[in-house]
Parts: C-alpha cells; structure tokens; sequence
C-alpha cells in the first residue's frame, strides 16, 4: 500500500512543479517499480542513472531496499532522496533523509506513554530491524525511568496469526502495548486486541509509531478508534498549508481517499528538490544538496529543511490518537521543528528518567499501580 | 609448537554465510584468488557444525537476530562479520558472536584479505590467551594445596611461613616441578619428597 500512496504523492508533487510558474523548469519522472524485492532495488537504480541518466531518486520505503541503493548513488554521485521514517544509525551524504528519525517520532511517544500512561510496557513488532531497533529504545528509555517492558512478541512480516499474543496481552493485561507491527500483521492484531478487549471488559492504550489515516481506514471504523500514534504529519494539522494541501489531494484522489505521513514525506522530498535545484540554478548533485542545506520550506507538516551535518531533516513531532472517521485528533506537537538526531547521540536518558520521579502528577499515575492488599 | 601465520591462509577453509549473490560472488571470487577453499551455508539454516571450518564469511544483516538460526551461532571458527545495518541492537547480537573482525558493506575486492588475516591472528591470539588463563587458574585452584603444603613443611620443619615456601619453592626448582605439583606431592606423601635423581 506505502508504495502506491508514495506514487502517487511525487507525481502530485511533478505535476505541481510543472504548472507552476515558480520554477523555470519541469520534472520528467522514471517510474520503476521493483515490487519489494530486495534486490530488484539496485537493478532499478542501475537502470535508472546508466539507462535514463538520472540525477535525483525519490523512493525506498524500507530500510533493506535503501541499503541496495546506497551503493549506487554513492558509486556514481546521486542523490536518493528518502522519505519514510526508519530506525536511524545511518548518514550518507548521497542520501537526503526526510522521513522521522528516532528522536522525531520513538522518543516522543516513550516520553508520552511514561508520563501519562504507565511505566511498564508490553512490546509486539514485526521481526525485523525497525522493531529491534525501536524496541531498543523502548527498553532503554524504559528502564532507565524505572520500569519494565513486559515482553517482547515478534512476528514475521506478514504474519496474521496473532491470537496467541492478544490472548496473553488479555490474561496479563499490560498498562500499555507498544505496536512496532507493521501492514497486515498490524491491522489483524489491533482489530484483535480491540475484539478482546471489548469482550473481557479492558482499556489497554496501545501506541504505534507508524500508524496513519489510509491504515485506519483498512483496520475498520471501529477497531481502529483510539490508539495512539506518534508522526510528523497526521491530515488534521492546523493551517493553510496542509488544509490546501488536503483540498488538492482529494480534488485529485477522490473526497474518499486520505493523505499519509508516507505519502505527505515523498511530496516534501520532490518539493524540497526542485526548491533546491532552483536555489542553486542547476541539478547537479553537489550544488543542490547544497542548496538544500537550510533551505526552509513551509511543507503541510509545518516548516521542514535539510540539517546539513547529517542529511536529515528537522521535523515537528505530534502525537496523537485516532478518532472515529479514520482521522487523528493532534494532542501534542513540538513547539518547532526539532532537530534530526540519527545516532540519538543527544538522548539525554536521565533527562527522561528523572522525569518520573520528577513530575507529581506521573507520581499519582504511578501510585495507581500500587493497591493495598489485606 | 610453532605459531601458524596469520598471512598464509592458501589452504585454508572459508564457510560463507550470505544471502545476496552479488556480494557471495565479490567474496568467493577473492577467497579462491587466495587459494582458499569456500562453503557456502543458507543464513536461514542452523549453523553447521564447524569442525572443517577455519573462518566464516557472515553477512550480519542475512540473519534475523531474534530467531533461532541467531541464538545458535556460538562457534569456534573466528567469524568475520559483514556490516551493512550499524544499529545498536545489530550490533549487540553481533557483539555476542564475539567477531574476530568485520568488514562494511558494501564489499569490494580490497578489504578482504585484511579481514582474514585479522581474523586468524585474533583467533590465535584468542587460543593462546585461553591456554593462559587456564594456566592461571590452575595455579589459583592449587593455592589451597600450596597453603597446607606450606603449614604442613611449618609444623615438620618447624619453620616460619617464608622459610617454609622457600624450602619448596628451592626443593621444587632442584626437582625440575612447580611449586603447585610438589605441594600436591607434600599432601599425599604426607611430607617432602626424598627425592634423589635429580634431573639435571
């Protein structure tokens, strides 16, 4: 689904440039579409820079396919400009990185989750890197404010079967389910979790990082109420930029169809290229990562432009939970767009694990757990 | 025994754990330019027994770090670890191998040779760092007998603490032994030894 919604945003974001009178020039896009196979990405790319002379790539959704490529716009001077979030511990100079690093989106919502909801936490993921390294601050966060991560249940990409998880999240009833899952495994388990709730009676809060409104939508109306979710663009932001953006996209997509934070991150990557190429009169790489560099664009997810120490862009953290009509109610979001921190080199821990004992009212929270037993 | 070479490694096994072709192919291409001879091994297998294995090729990123093919890679063979994915909780489980050295991917022909040289003397060093320290702790697990050797030659020769450990330190030296072995020898015989060949 991710890569359909991607598509569809760059070339929305094409044809934008084209009409514009802003830009003296037009993008012409090589579609290719390797489908998620590993290594079909650097075929692609190949393709792409020997066969159709190629400066600028926009796409990859996973870490794994960014990996195939890397080498090749490194080898021969591209850029792939990047737009989902991923697990961080990464720098190329030959990749523009415009999706959430962690401290964008995990930190926030484990910030969040210690404050407001509980210290001890219940963990499911899909197995593979962006869970593990999730997971990991997760734990680490976690434990240095004093609390437990429950468990640790992964399943394989893909996975449905996930009746065995809920039934043990039911008999042990966490006070929160951080849901690192990603596509169909995702949406079998919080429709799941949310039928057995409902049954045994419980309110178990359960977050996710990656959650957005078209997966909602595939989760179902009601199943799919109530989680909280951590992003830099969620569809309900505030202001002109976004409710224009919005207005554009369903005029273009049908009134049905909703943007993604996904989608929103591949029309900011061809957006902030052109404003790019055009700053810098040229669309030679060095030039315009140059030109990139600091270039503040006022995106529909609020100022956005690339930190030239590590490629990656500032971003506003929001977070949020979702409502009936597949749409997200904002409840927080970052006074300014925060600085990408890739390596999570600026975590302070003790900052977030003082916080506890800090704040009365997380001590109240906490003291819920403790009940007196005669 | 003489020490192998770290540098000569014509000969030697290579078990290669990988799953992208194009990369098996960088690595298989220069293990065979230096005479070695390659295995290939599906990461998405248990490891195999590593017997007829001098160095393993693994690619860390190929293999689930939370699956069972993960928790069962504790070998001897020194593993040299291909990086493509530099996350802590990659690392970590990379850690746990112990690696005798590593490569960043992506590979080239240049590198490789490094890698396995590093490795191998690593590996040695490892060995002998090992038979060390069990050296060591031998000689720890022996001080309770050197200790009632030492009140026992006390009591018998009517000695001081220092007077009695140089008489079987200097008894041991003449008898060619270690201070632990005569201990042993003072504790069973029930005093010292009345040796008289003498091995000089």
């Amino acid at each position: 689904m991710m890569a359909g919604e991607m598509r569809k945003s760059a070339l929305m974001a094409i044809d934008e440039i084209n009409g514009s009178d802003e830009f003296d020039f037009t993008f012409a896009a090589h579609l290719r579409d390797p489908g998620g196979v590993v290594a079909a990405y650097h075929t692609a790319c190949d393709d792409l820079i020997r066969e159709e002379q190629v400066d600028h790539i926009v796409g990859c959704y996973t870490s794994a396919s960014r990996k195939q490529v890397i080498p090749i716009v490194e080898r021969t001077e591209r850029l792939l400009w990047h737009p989902a979030r991923y697990e961080g511990f990464e720098s190329s100079d030959n990749v523009i990185y415009v999706g959430a690093a962690p401290n964008h989106n995990v930190v926030p919502l484990v910030r969040h989750m210690l404050d407001q909801i509980a210290s001890d936490v219940f963990c499911i993921g899909s197995n593979y890197v962006w869970t593990w390294e999730t997971n990991r601050v997760v734990r680490e966060i976690v434990t240095s404010a004093g609390g437990r991560i429950l468990a640790e249940r992964l399943l394989e990409l893909g996975e449905t079967a996930v009746d065995h998880i809920v039934s043990e999240i039911i008999e042990r009833k966490p006070p929160a389910v951080f849901n690192t899952l990603v596509g169909e495994s995702s949406y079998s388990f919080i429709r799941a979790l949310h039928e057995a709730t409902m049954r045994a009676g419980l309110a178990i809060p359960m977050l996710s990082c990656s959650l957005c409104e078209p997966e909602l939508d595939l989760i179902g109306s009601v199943a799919s109420v109530g989680c909280v979710a951590s992003s830099a663009y969620f569809e309900s932001i505030e202001g002109p930029a976004n409710r224009a953006f919005v207005a554009r996209w369903k005029a273009r997509h049908g009134a049905d169809s909703n943007p993604c934070v996904d989608g929103l991150s591949t029309y900011v990557c061809v957006m902030l290229l052109a404003r790019a190429i055009r700053r810098a009169g040229s669309a030679e790489v060095g030039a315009v990562r140059r030109a990139a560099a600091n270039h503040r664009y006022d995106s529909p997810q609020g100022p956005v432009w690339v930190d030239p120490d590590n490629n990656h862009c500032f971003l506003t953290p929001r977070l949020a939970r979702s409502v009936p009509g597949c749409q997200f109610k904002i409840f927080w979001e970052a006074d300014a767009p925060e600085r990408p921190d890739p390596y999570l080199s600026n975590l302070d821990l003790t900052a977030v694990g003082t916080r506890l004992e800090r704040s009365n009212d997380a001590m109240t929270k906490r003291s819920n757990h403790l009940r007196i037993v005669k | 025994m003489t020490r192998p070479s770290p540098f000569s490694v014509r000969g030697r096994r290579a078990l290669v754990v990988m799953r992208e072709e194009r990369e098996i192919s960088i690595v298989r291409r220069q293990l065979n330019r230096l005479g070695m001879t390659v295995a290939e091994h599906d990461p998405a297998e248990v490891p195999p027994p590593d017997e007829n294995v001098d160095v393993i090729v693994m690619d860390a990123d190929s293999i689930p770090i939370k699956s069972d093919p993960a928790r069962a890679w504790k070998v001897h063979a020194p593993i040299i670890a291909l990086i493509g994915t530099e996350t802590p909780s990659r690392l970590k489980w990379l850690l746990d191998l112990q690696p005798a050295s590593f490569l960043i991917k992506p590979l080239r022909s240049a590198g490789l040779y490094t890698a396995l040289v590093v490795a191998f003397d690593s590996a040695q060093r490892r060995i002998e760092e090992a038979a060390h320290l069990e050296r060591l702790e031998d000689r720890i697990r022996s001080r309770r007998m050197v200790l009632a050797a030492v009140l026992q030659t006390m009591r018998a020769h009517d000695l001081s603490e220092p007077d009695a450990f140089r008489l079987i330190r200097q008894t041991a030296m003449r008898h060619r032994t270690t201070v632990e072995q005569l201990s042993a020898e003072i504790i069973t015989t029930g005093g010292m030894p009345n040796r008289t060949t003498r091995t000089a």
